[in-house]
């Protein structure tokens, strides 16, 4: 039995002034990896950002962990503690790349000690080891999204949401960014990324989730779906 | 003999050096207090005629240093409502109107650099678990060189300006004449050697704050 991470029930999204997302109902697994699959303009970013409670939907409910989300602005700050997003073009802050792995920990109240070995640990992860003291802006962009997601990592949250994170990337960091990803589902992690294309959900084993102008769609392939219902509305949290 | 004057240590030379000094920094104390809170939350704030704030603002920028002196004079000479407390002609009178001329250079200038930064910046902080004040401060972090220019772009208007001291400190020598306003005096009373002497020290400020801006934008660029 699947224990649901998220269940979404009729939300909707404007993005700009037209409707981004349009979800009747989708419920997403605790632990596994999700792929959200669509083109250019599905609605997968601002799926994630609600997803990621930096967005509030304009219409909907939804549940993490089986509790109903109100998104006052404490309750949000505390449940993004639980879930980080990494974003297409992670953005670096100025400094060291070890201030910026840190900055989830200290926001969080680590001392500067206590998360020194966090960050080493989190660069490892990424094959970044001995970048601590480097310039942050420095980096070049394959460098910066890795260091992006050793900041994410070291947040050690339930979620990790990704938006596209194979797009523009050399095939090394693909292969790390695939593996690493594999074993952090393995122990238990959620993970829901988002991308192009079609056949990366089956090559990851993961579950996939068909956009189409911000709505879902049937999955074509033979991954299986992550479960929603479409139109029924038939609450599936626990299939 | 301008040089002279300076070298030699002339006392009303250095007084009025002082005085411009002291009131040009507490002035610019005061307004980036107020100046740039106001930038950040114009900026960032959804509020209906923001886009009119936004042109009030900029009106500022541009007020007749004689309008703000007038104005502040009208309320601290012995008439005004604020006259018992004895500020005309004392340096807080300069303090008081010069604070008013630099907060909107301030809050424009911080307003600008906050809707300058990069936009990935708020979420990212966020997403990575900061509250919102927490990110707000590192917004402030990551634009705090738009903030320091902001803050000595005020002082650069405060520090030249001669209506609002002449108006309100009354050019009182030793007390409250600062460089602008001797060298105003001096001037017009065919003291030219001592005028550009104060002409020379005020650009040699103006410089050395320029070139501080320059050098800790440089160190945080390398």
């Amino acid at each position: 039995m699947s224990i649901a991470k998220y269940q979404l029930s009729s939300i909707q999204a404007l993005y700009g002034s037209t409707l981004g997302v349009d979800v009747d109902e989708l419920t997403i697994t605790a632990g596994g990896l999700h792929v959200l699959v669509g083109a250019n303009g599905s609605g997968k970013s601002t799926l994630l950002g609600i997803l990621a409670f930096l967005n509030r939907p304009s219409h909907g409910k939804m549940s993490f962990d089986g509790v109903p989300v109100n998104w006052e602005p404490k309750e949000c700050t505390l449940l993004r503690r639980r879930v980080t997003l990494l974003h297409q073009n992670p953005y670096m802050f100025s400094g060291t790349v070890a201030a910026n792995v840190s900055f989830g920990l200290m926001a969080r109240g680590f001392s500067k000690e206590s998360a020194q070995s966090v960050v080493k640990e989190s660069l490892e992860r990424v094959g970044l080891t001995g970048f601590e003291s480097r310039k942050a802006k420095q980096l070049s962009g394959g460098e910066s999204r890795r260091v992006a997601l050793a900041r994410a990592l070291a947040c050690k949250t339930d979620v990790l949401l990704l938006d596209e994170p194979m797009a523009n990337v050399d095939r090394a960091t693909a292969d790390l960014l695939e593996s690493l990803l594999a074993s952090l589902a393995a122990g238990g992690m959620t993970i829901v990324m988002s991308s192009h294309d079609e056949l990366l959900g089956a090559k990851l084993g993961a579950k996939v989730i068909h956009l189409e102008d911000g709505k879902l769609s049937r999955t074509p392939g033979p991954s299986p779906s992550s479960e929603f219902p479409h139109s029924t509305g038939r609450d599936n949290a626990n299939s | 003999m301008a040089l002279g004057l300076i070298l030699s240590g002339d006392r009303e030379v250095f007084s009025a050096v002082w005085t411009s000094l002291d009131v040009a920094l507490w002035s610019v104390v005061f307004a980036s207090v107020v100046g740039v809170p106001v930038g950040i939350a114009v900026a960032l704030g959804k509020f209906p005629m923001k886009g009119a704030v936004r042109v009030f603002l900029n009106s500022l920028m541009a007020m007749p240093t004689v309008v703000v002196g007038l104005l502040v004079y009208g309320f601290i000479s012995r008439q005004g409502p604020l006259g018992f407390l004895g500020l005309l002609f004392t340096p807080k009178a300069i303090i008081i109107g010069l604070t008013i001329l630099a907060t909107p250079v301030v809050a424009n200038y911080t307003l600008v650099a906050i809707q300058g930064a990069d936009e990935r910046i708020l979420p990212t902080a966020l997403t990575l678990g900061a509250s919102k004040l927490q990110s707000l401060f590192q917004l402030i972090r990551e634009v705090r060189f738009g903030i320091i220019a902001s803050i000595i772009a005020g002082f650069g208007r405060v520090i030249s300006e001669v209506g609002v001291a002449m108006m309100l400190g009354g050019n009182i020598r030793f007390y409250t004449r600062t460089i602008t306003t001797a060298i105003a005096l001096q001037t017009s009373n065919g003291e030219f050697a001592f005028g550009l002497a104060l002409g020379v020290i005020l650009m040699a400020i103006s410089l050395a704050v320029n070139v501080f801006l320059t050098v800790a934008q440089e160190s945080h660029r390398a």
